[in-house]
């Protein structure tokens, strides 16, 4: 099965159709960028009379390449392409029409039809049309400006390509990395189940992101969810949540469902996470990226450690919204940490609000004895530490936030495997804290340890966690 | 009939649905519990059509016109003895929604005992097939929409899972004084109709949506007291 899926995510063969011999189309700029983005195969420039194409020799058509095509990038008019696949069949394993003007207008329904034909008769599958691509950084192919190089571990699946281009880059930003991220246009051949099928056989990919506005072959997708068992965390960020067709319900049931309604079911029958923003969608990915679930023990007992009583309070509010117990300590961790006489203002009950003033104690290796103890003796199943660095700009040394962040890693590692580490830097804006942020970001990430924005954001990602483990914990295997 | 007579038989009159008698037949094939019935043509078949039913008797008006019976006045339900089922299928014969409809018959019941009023219902989504949702009777679902769905077919923990999920699941449990009701038997309700081999899989493409409303559920079993069943 993989090897079926090898030519689209490793393609060693690729064919250009629509490149102009003025070099500044669009197959144009993806050859440019598949060269720039080190692609090592070999490219065929399509093109009726042009003997070359950006220095490379093009051919007249998918059937005179010198070898068979792994994957035809395809962007002229629609009409023209049935016949160039028929030209072509039993030569091309996946061919990517870019073009629009299909199945998405009722005008271009029968086209949509004839193209779908001329595939299947050659032996070929359709990816699209009216599709941007394949983001695939192992096969070095991509469709955006902007395309990491890190083979990661989350594997995407689009409906929309503008969103498939933010999603990239906003992950980039965020630290999660890609697997392979694939926009599926209309549809017509292959479609998200067959790529959900693929995701979870690769071994390269362990976590799985879907972009959803219909379903469909919705059935075949549950029934896959369903037999998967969620051995890898699936995230579904569905748009077009909304009723439709409700006034035409003949009964209770029938006015009562919803679009939602299926999906809200889908997701508790199959454990795939259901998300509403595209904020939502990064960092769940993150965190099923960067933790490893443990269904022995769902994670319900956090505790909050950082600077802000405020954010402290809030945060606590949020995650009890979201199923997240922070509650207080029992009396053995609230005796450990009393001992360790902390200055006024320090607030030793889970959560734990350590200002500014408690945290450059010793430079910030403080938070190593805090955590010791709220590790030994509080038992966490997630601890979340979050830090205002525009508390700490200006009144403490640069150096105090790194320590206290190293003081946190060092006490991971005392305690392997106990507790899920998320980190919460907040900022306000400013540019030198941001780059600073960004910084810290990208060392925490190395690390293996995701970092949000704001508590919600880290709540919100910790509770999708919980929902995965809980679903394995009754569900699994 | 089997389900496929009833279904064959209702689109061969060209009707948008199942009629009451032949939803509960359906539902009574896969064994669903539905009250003892006779079905009557008019207040003088009723003296001895009831000879073998125990009161309390309800009668209900059988008509592909009349959609909502209730507020056709078309449901007298209470009733004591033959004699009573006779007046009140004569005085529902003349009020102008049931004299102005076509009339299939009179169907006289035996009346479930007490318990809680639950909904099971079904509707075929484009995109998944059949959808299973349970919810609890009354303002519950019609108001509070405290309803669950599933994507047929459903296990038993998804079936469970259904119950949990209700806001207002506590009232299960007996909440207010109440006597708790059969979980069981919702359960095992849900998974004749929307289990591996219930109704809806058997029947993926006869229905689009289905209401059983009101399932009466009591400390031991559950009654389907209404069905509807609305053709593809």
């Amino acid at each position: 099965m993989l090897e079926r899926y090898a030519p689209l995510f490793m393609p060693k063969t690729v064919a250009v159709v629509g490149a102009s011999s003025k070099g500044n189309a669009l197959p144009n700029v993806f050859i440019r960028r598949i060269r720039e983005y080190g692609f090592a195969g070999e490219i065929y420039p399509i093109h009726p009379t042009a003997p070359t194409i950006d220095g490379l020799t093009a051919y007249p058509s998918l059937a005179a390449t010198p070898k068979p095509v792994d994957y035809a990038y395809i962007a002229v008019s629609g009409a023209q392409i049935p016949d160039m696949l028929k030209v072509a069949a039993g030569r091309v394993r996946y061919a990517q029409v870019v073009s629009s003007g299909f199945g998405e207008v009722d005008e271009g329904k029968d086209l949509q039809q004839r193209l779908l034909e001329a595939a299947r008769a050659g032996g070929m599958r359709l990816l699209g049309p009216n599709c941007l691509g394949i983001y695939t950084p192992r096969g070095r192919i991509t469709f955006t400006e902007i395309s990491p190089t890190e083979v990661g571990t989350v594997g995407v699946i689009s409906q929309s390509g503008g969103l498939g281009t933010d999603i990239i880059r906003r992950g980039l930003s965020r630290g999660v990395k890609f697997s392979g991220l694939v926009t599926v246009g209309n549809c017509a051949d292959v479609t998200p189940s067959d790529l959900l099928e693929f995701y979870l056989a690769d071994d390269q990919t362990k976590v799985i992101g879907f972009y959803i506005e219909t379903a469909k072959d919705g059935r075949h997708l549950f029934e896959m969810l369903r037999a998967a068992k969620a051995k890898k965390p699936v995230v579904i960020l569905k748009g077009g949540r909304t009723g439709q067709g409700l006034a035409a319900a003949a009964s209770h049931t029938g006015s009562l469902a919803g679009d939602d309604r299926a999906w809200i079911a889908l997701s508790r029958q199959t454990g795939c996470v259901l998300v509403d923003t595209l904020d939502q969608f990064i960092d769940t990915l993150l965190i099923f990226q960067t933790l490893t679930p443990q269904p022995q023990h769902p994670t319900t007992r956090v505790v909050l450690f950082g600077n802000g009583g405020g954010t402290s309070v809030l945060a606590t509010d949020c995650f009890a919204r979201l199923g997240l117990d922070v509650a207080p300590f029992a009396q053995p961790a609230l005796d450990a940490l009393a001992a360790l006489k902390l200055p006024p203002g320090t607030s030793i009950t889970n959560p734990v609000d350590c200002p500014v003033s408690t945290l450059q104690q010793e430079n910030g290796s403080v938070a190593e004895k805090i955590l010791d103890e709220i590790y030994s003796k509080g038992k966490p199943e997630a601890l979340v530490m979050h830090l205002n660095m525009s508390a700490f700009a200006g009144r403490t040394p640069p150096e105090v936030i790194e320590n206290v962040l190293k003081a946190a890693l060092r006490v991971q590692t005392h305690y392997p495997g106990q507790a899920h580490f998320l980190l919460v830097l907040r900022s306000d804006g400013d540019p030198e804290l941001e780059a600073r942020k960004r910084t810290f970001r990208d060392s925490a990430l190395a690390l293996g340890i995701p970092v949000y924005d704001e508590m919600s954001n880290a709540g919100q990602a910790l509770a999708a966690l919980q929902a995965h483990e809980r679903f394995l914990h009754t569900r699994g295997g | 009939m089997t389900g496929v007579e009833l279904i064959a038989a209702a689109r061969a009159q060209s009707r948008a649905a199942l009629d009451e008698l032949a939803g509960k037949q359906l539902l009574a094939g896969f064994g669903v519990k539905v009250p003892r019935s006779v079905i009557v043509s008019n207040a003088g078949a009723a003296a001895t059509a009831v000879a073998g039913l125990t009161p309390p008797l309800a009668v209900k008006v059988m008509s592909p016109d009349i959609l909502h019976k209730s507020d056709a006045g078309g449901v007298k339900i209470g009733l004591q003895s033959a004699h009573e089922v006779g007046q009140a299928i004569n005085a529902m014969a003349i009020l102008p929604a049931i004299k102005a409809a076509r009339i299939d018959g009179y169907l006289i019941e035996e009346m479930a005992p007490a318990g809680q009023e639950i909904v099971v219902g079904s509707v075929r989504d484009p995109d998944f097939g059949p959808l299973i949702m349970v919810g609890l009777g009354g303002i519950f679902v019609e108001v509070l929409a405290d309803v669950a769905f599933r994507i047929c077919p459903i296990t038993r923990l998804d079936a469970e899972e259904m119950l949990a999920e209700l806001k207002g699941a506590a009232l299960l449990k007996g909440a207010r004084g109440r006597k708790p009701v059969s979980r069981d038997a919702i359960v095992d309700v849900l998974l004749k109709i929307g289990g591996d081999d219930g109704l809806l899989m058997r029947h993926v493409d006869d229905f689009t949506e289905a209401d059983i409303n009101p399932l009466i559920v009591s400390e031991t079993g559950a009654v389907a007291v209404d069905a509807r069943f609305i053709l593809a």
